[in-house]
């Protein structure tokens, strides 16, 4: 019989893995929602996110609290500027959505080879963003697993608010629902693009120098947490964000769970047996079809 | 106001649009009647930059609309509220009010804006907390109506839009429509419902297979026979 401790335990790691999970997949469905296509290398933005928080750290020796949010923003510009260059020209071509998914895995692939060259392949430390644990009730929570869960929780709210609240949130919807419609209100799709890629791929790179600490970096590190999105968003519903959010958590608890009662060996076969349960039900997934 | 001087309009390698002259002066609603598919969407859309254009010119208020991509053109005073209306079904009331107001000038505005068209369509303001989607024809007409009012334009051109509506619930769009016109908006009203445009139109013009056929004052159109056979069925 498991004890409530440790039960609790990976309930809440979980929790922080499915927070991670959120977060990737909302970049991702974030793109599918607005741009309708896939991006295949957002795994790769994660794994630079992992490499710049440990190039802050150990070449520039930032705090890791300073570190971060530069990161985040010189991956939005370069995700920007990905966009601009790479994914823009293909838009408005007949076969642009084969297109774009094309360009996104040589992207991907380019990416992890020039880590792989110019980084190497040796996995890296970086340090927790807060270390040491705390405990109570007999249950033991690392400080870095707490910052992990509320920092999830605090962006994908802002995000949120972003999304109803401000001119660009309304702006970037309003593209999703209907361009035609959009560019008659005055708004470029373009621009629009541009700052969707930057924020998806800001979101990728933020969950990258949250799990750094934990599972090291490397130019590997991307491809599992981009396959583990795809399950989220496609659980989820392909483009709602409501559905990446809980499709995370789902992911998430049950990968832990599973680990926990089955053994760590049975935790994918869980996640793609569960996948398929889901698929068969709702083939759309959880919330997919609806519009944010 | 809108100068649209010898335009011709191509879908690909097929000419739409052939040699169209049409005027729009300032403070009037003036009407584009015709059949559907005789080119009456194709020419906003070639004129609010949503088709290219391979010749002739568009001025509006003097200022080449050609040299201006289709989403700056509606900060230059030029809004369009389109066929189908449009109205982006995810979003609220609210929310397809407020970016209806998203140039830069009319954002600080928004919320005195929308005060102002929820007097004009209390329905709206019932609805506001709805998604667009769930809305009927007639609300959906409103809203893209109000919508395409809140950027301030000085011309508003409104695509069809009585299409799949009741006849009261046209006769309150129309209603609106003057009103709007009241207010200093010149209109450019494009219409399959030809006797209710005209009655309530200056001029109008008449648009069959892509050329532009016939324009006059609207109550000489009226009494035209041609008009009358082909659009009243009298």
């Amino acid at each position: 019989m498991t004890s409530f401790p440790i039960l609790f335990e990976q309930i809440v790691n979980g929790l922080v893995l499915g927070s991670m999970y959120a977060l990737v997949a909302s970049g991702l469905t974030l793109i599918w929602g607005t741009m309708k296509m896939l991006n295949f290398a957002h795994g790769e933005l994660y794994m630079l996110g992992g490499f710049g928080l440990f190039f802050g750290v150990s070449y520039f020796h930032l705090a890791p609290w300073m570190a971060v949010p530069i990161v985040l923003l010189v991956i939005f510009i370069l995700a920007a500027l990905l966009e601009k260059g790479l994914i823009s020209p293909m838009l408005g071509r007949p076969d642009w959505d084969v297109g774009a998914i094309v360009v996104t895995l040589g992207i991907g692939i380019f990416v992890q080879n020039f880590a792989f060259k110019f980084w190497g392949g040796d996995f890296q430390e970086v340090p927790y963003m807060i270390s040491g644990t705390t405990s109570f009730l007999n249950i033991t929570l690392a400080w870095h697993r707490i910052y992990i869960l509320s920092l999830a929780v605090i962006v994908l709210v802002a995000f949120w608010q972003l999304m109803k609240r401000t001119r660009f949130g309304l702006a970037l919807r309003a593209t999703a629902q209907d361009i035609e419609a959009a560019t008659l209100m005055g708004i470029s799709y373009r621009r629009v693009y541009m700052a969707t890629f930057g924020i998806s791929a800001s979101l990728a790179a933020l969950a990258g120098t949250a799990l750094a600490p934990i599972f090291s970096v490397n130019p590997w590190m991307g491809s599992g947490p981009l396959i583990k999105a795809f399950i989220v968003v496609i659980l989820g519903g392909l483009g709602s964000f409501a559905g990446a959010i809980l499709g995370g958590f789902i992911i998430g608890i049950s990968e832990s769970l599973s680990v926990l009662f089955l053994g760590s060996g049975w935790k994918d076969l869980i996640c793609f047996a569960l996948l398929i349960a889901v698929l068969m039900i709702r083939p759309s997934g959880l919330f997919g079809g609806k519009e944010w | 106001m809108l100068k649209i001087n010898n335009l011709q309009v191509y879908y690909g390698d097929a000419h739409a649009l052939w040699d169209i002259n049409l005027q729009v002066r300032r403070g009037e609603i003036c009407t584009l009647v015709g059949a559907n598919g005789g080119g009456k969407t194709t020419l906003l859309k070639a004129v609010c930059g949503l088709l290219p254009i391979r010749e002739g010119s568009v001025l509006f208020d003097d200022s080449d609309l050609l040299a201006f991509k289709a989403e700056e053109r509606v900060s230059l005073g030029l809004s369009m509220c389109p066929e189908g209306r449009k109205i982006f079904p995810g979003m609220t009331v609210e929310e397809n009010l407020a970016i209806g107001a998203y140039t830069k000038r009319a954002w600080k505005k928004r919320q005195s804006m929308m005060k102002q068209f929820y007097d004009l369509f209390p329905r709206l303001k019932e609805r506001r907390k709805q998604p667009g989607g769930t809305l009927s024809g007639g609300e959906r007409q409103m809203l893209a109506i109000a919508r395409a009012l809140m950027s301030e334009p000085k011309m508003l051109i409104l695509d069809e839009p009585s299409l799949g509506l009741a006849p009261n619930t046209v006769e309150s769009v129309m209603e609106a429509v003057q009103k709007i016109n009241g207010n200093g908006v010149t209109i450019l009203l494009v219409e399959q419902n030809v006797n209710v445009s005209l009655q309530i139109s200056q001029r109008g013009y008449v648009i069959e297979s892509g050329r532009i056929v016939m324009s006059d004052r609207s109550e000489m159109l009226l009494s035209n026979p041609h008009i009358k056979q082909a659009y009243l069925g009298l």
